[in-house]
């Protein structure tokens, strides 16, 4: 610029030093101004480490703090520099970059840990997908694709494997059915063959009857046809003279009048319900098995009917016995066997006869046709010493005690099955005749009262009943009747309170009879009782008959004088002497 | 298991065996006995070996009797005897090297067997090698086991159907201690017989010297 003549303008800093004291004779004495380091240690001191990168991100929040810790710092450094004078300016340098340090180790140490990823891992931050829709789409398609092919080949594996298990299930099927078989019946491989024994053999029987039975395989089914609900690999065929079912009756009739229709007992019971879960062939074996037993029950029931000599020779017609426990009595027993077909046949079943099927004794029958069979195969015991001989182990005793021939037979058991069972039905027959002669009675006497008390407790040979009898308002008089009837196979013995013993025949009006003169004996009593209770029991007795004979007469006279229209009416029970005037 | 008496009744003159026989049983079923089968007792002897020589050989007799079915009894002639199990024949067999059977000396004595109330009456015919050698009559009387108490009652049955042969208290019953309880078992009968075998045993063949 023109105009005046230059200005020289000279700038100086204002390098003022501070005075630091000002002497006496006014010399100043400046405070030495800081040198290049110092310098440099002084604006370190103002370098802020706890300032980080993200301080854009704390925002305002970092600068007040910022602020707070600038503030603190200094107070910190005044502290301490007030604490510390010593220390020097490069301390908080130094600890901000060991801070740092240690900082940057310990990150150093995560990326090495992260590196490895075994114990630490990185996450990264789920973005939003920025990929276009349609790639989308045909990926989704192509991986789709591919899941459904493996899915299809999978498929179509299984259903193969199924198909073939199939098969094999049929076959370890029979198999395991066969198994099942085994557990319960005896087999046996026989050339290509298997076969069974359904008899009682091995169980101790002699009869001749072969009970083989074969199993059949029945795996040869169309796969595709639905099988049948009761369908089994397994069947088997039974021998054709055990098929259906059989049972033995037992009845005790009154003597039939004709003999005309004897042996044609066909009566057909139903076939009791099989359980659920049971095997056809199981149902089957066992139906054969019991027809087996009931043929070998009445075969040895026809044997002894035949050979054994009895005083009524009994009557074996086709497939029934007939005999006569007591006269005017029949026992049949029949074996009933109906093979499965015959039921179409009946249109309309026959009406239900009265069923007198003894139930207990077709029980009896079998269950003695397997104690028979336990004694053939128990009956070899083990003797003692080992040199002894087999059997019975009284009958060991018999060679050295020289027993004879009675003894030997008492040790023998001689009693077959007819006749066990025929004792047995006379008990039954006995008992329940018994049973309804003291009800009939005690129904049509009402004065004084008879009671029966059954034993529950009984044997298959006997059986007891107490009666007593007594009367209503009287019972403390009629306890002397108390009667104990043991009911055995062919007699009943009564025995009295007293002690007395009577026995009576199987009549029935021989019980009945017994038990009349019993309920008089009461009545007896009775009539005293009122009358002549003023006298003592010691003359009683005795004078009971003059004071019967006293009244006889008194009340007769005075009937005879007084009225000749009476009728007099005498009862003589026995055993008591004792006379009831009737007057009209 | 009663008292028995084993006797021997001799062959009437001029009768066979058999005819004899017969005599008895008709005289027993007129006396009202019943006939209850038959009976048979035999006997085996066997020899006992290797014994010190210079001392007889002992025998021993196997019998048996078919009242006792079950039962076999072995005897030593006057020695100790046992009754024994069936058995006792299969052992004899296993015993054949200490006892050896003198198979032509076996004796049986078989008839039939009579029962009149409780006396029971078995008329036999001792046979030996099938050649008969004599009869044999024994009666047991069931219901008592002492013999001194029915000794009397016996022989008067006896008598009512033997006549004049009845014989004497046997040997075995004398020989039992008096006074105390000495009941009769099958070893006395066994004896009997085994002294009535022997006897017939000694006895010449009847009838042999008919050629």
């Amino acid at each position: 610029m023109s105009g005046g003549p230059a200005v020289r303008v000279s700038i100086e800093s204002t390098c003022e030093k501070q005075v630091q004291e000002v002497a006496l004779d006014g010399t100043e004495t400046y405070v030495p101004p800081l040198s290049m380091s110092q310098n440099l240690a002084k604006l370190a001191q103002r370098i802020d480490f706890s300032q980080g990168s993200d301080s854009e991100e704390d925002g305002i929040d970092g600068k007040p703090r910022d602020r707070e810790w600038t503030k603190q710092e200094p107070e910190e450094e005044e502290g301490t520099v007030k604490f510390q004078p010593s220390l020097w300016p490069w301390d908080s340098v130094r600890n901000n970059l060991r801070s740092a340090l240690t900082e940057m180790c310990v990150l150093h140490d995560v990326l090495s840990v992260v590196k490895e990823k075994k114990y630490m891992a990185l996450d990264p931050v789920s973005q939003d997908p920025t990929t276009p829709q349609v790639f989308q789409l045909i990926s989704k398609k192509k991986s789709l694709g591919t899941a459904a092919q493996l899915l299809l080949k999978g498929a179509e594996k299984l259903s193969k494997s199924v198909a073939e298990n199939m098969e094999n299930r049929r076959q370890r099927d029979f198999n395991s059915e066969l198994l099942r078989l085994r557990s319960q019946w005896k087999l046996r491989k026989v050339g290509d063959k298997i076969l069974g024994d359904l008899s009682y053999r091995s169980a101790g029987s002699l009869f001749p009857h072969h009970g083989t039975f074969e199993v059949i395989k029945n795996t040869d089914l169309d796969l595709d046809k639905k099988l049948p609900e009761d369908y089994c690999p397994l069947d088997v065929q039974i021998p054709s003279d055990l098929e259906g079912s059989a049972y033995i009756k037992v009845s005790i009739q009154k003597q039939a009048p004709d003999i005309g229709d004897l042996g044609t007992v066909t009566l057909f019971r139903r076939p009791p319900k099989t359980k659920a879960g049971t095997q056809q062939w199981h149902v089957k074996l066992e139906a054969a098995q019991n027809v087996l037993l009931c043929k070998e029950i009445f075969a040895q029931l026809s044997r002894e009917a035949v050979q054994i000599k009895s005083q009524i020779p009994h009557i074996v017609v086709k497939n029934q016995i007939i005999s006569q426990p007591f006269p005017g009595l029949q026992l049949s027993i029949s074996l009933c066997h109906s093979t499965g077909e015959k039921k179409n046949h009946r249109a309309t079943p026959d009406k239900p006869k009265p069923d007198d099927h003894l139930y207990v004794l077709e029980h009896n029958l079998h269950q003695m046709m397997r104690e028979f069979h336990k004694q053939q195969l128990s009956s070899v015991v083990m003797p003692h010493p080992a040199s002894a001989p087999f059997g019975h182990k009284r009958m060991r005793l018999a060679g050295p005690m020289a027993y004879d021939k009675a003894e030997i037979t008492s040790l023998q058991h001689n009693e077959g099955l007819l006749e066990k069972i025929i004792k047995q039905a006379k008990h039954i027959f006995l008992r329940s005749r018994t049973a309804r002669t003291i009800d009939s009675l005690a129904s049509r006497i009402e004065d004084p009262q008879i009671q029966a008390h059954w034993s529950n407790i009984n044997d298959v040979f006997e059986s007891s009943v107490k009666v007593l009898i007594t009367s209503q308002g009287y019972e403390q008089i009629c306890k002397s009747i108390q009667l104990q009837l043991n009911i055995g196979v062919e007699q009943i013995r009564v025995v009295h309170r007293d002690g007395r013993v009577v026995t009576l025949s199987h009549q029935e009006q021989e019980l009945q009879d017994f038990l009349l003169s019993q309920v008089s004996q009461i009545l007896h009593l009775l009539i005293l009782i009122p009358k002549y209770h003023t006298y003592n029991s010691k003359t009683l007795t005795g004078n009971t008959l003059l004071l019967h004979l006293y009244i006889f007469y008194f009340l007769f006279f005075k009937l005879y004088l007084a009225d000749s229209n009476c009728i007099i009416l005498f009862e003589n029970c026995f055993e008591c002497n004792i006379f009831t005037l009737v007057c009209l | 298991m009663g008292v028995t008496c084993v006797c021997q009744v001799p062959v009437s003159e001029g009768k066979s065996v058999q005819q004899t026989v017969d005599v008895l049983h008709k005289k027993l079923e007129q006396l009202g006995a019943v006939k209850q089968g038959s009976f048979c007792v035999d006997c085996e002897t066997y020899h006992a070996t290797g014994n010190v020589s210079g001392q007889p050989t002992k025998l021993l007799y196997v019998m048996h009797n078919s009242e006792t079915p079950l039962s076999c009894m072995g005897l030593f002639e006057g020695g100790p005897c046992m009754i024994a199990d069936a058995n006792f024949d299969v052992l004899m067999i296993k015993l054949k090297s200490h006892f050896q059977n003198a198979k032509g000396h076996k004796v049986e004595c078989r008839g039939s067997r009579y029962r009149y109330c409780d006396f029971l009456i078995k008329v036999g015919t001792v046979t030996m090698s099938s050649s008969a050698r004599g009869i044999s009559v024994e009666v047991e009387y069931c219901p008592c086991v002492v013999p001194g108490d029915c000794w009397n009652l016996t022989k008067e049955f006896m008598q009512s159907f033997l006549g004049p042969s009845v014989p004497e208290l046997p040997s075995v019953f004398a020989a039992k201690p008096e006074g105390l309880f000495a009941p009769s078992d099958g070893v006395d009968t066994m004896t009997q017989y085994l002294e009535l075998f022997n006897k017939l045993r000694k006895q010449q063949v009847p009838g042999s010297n008919v050629r």
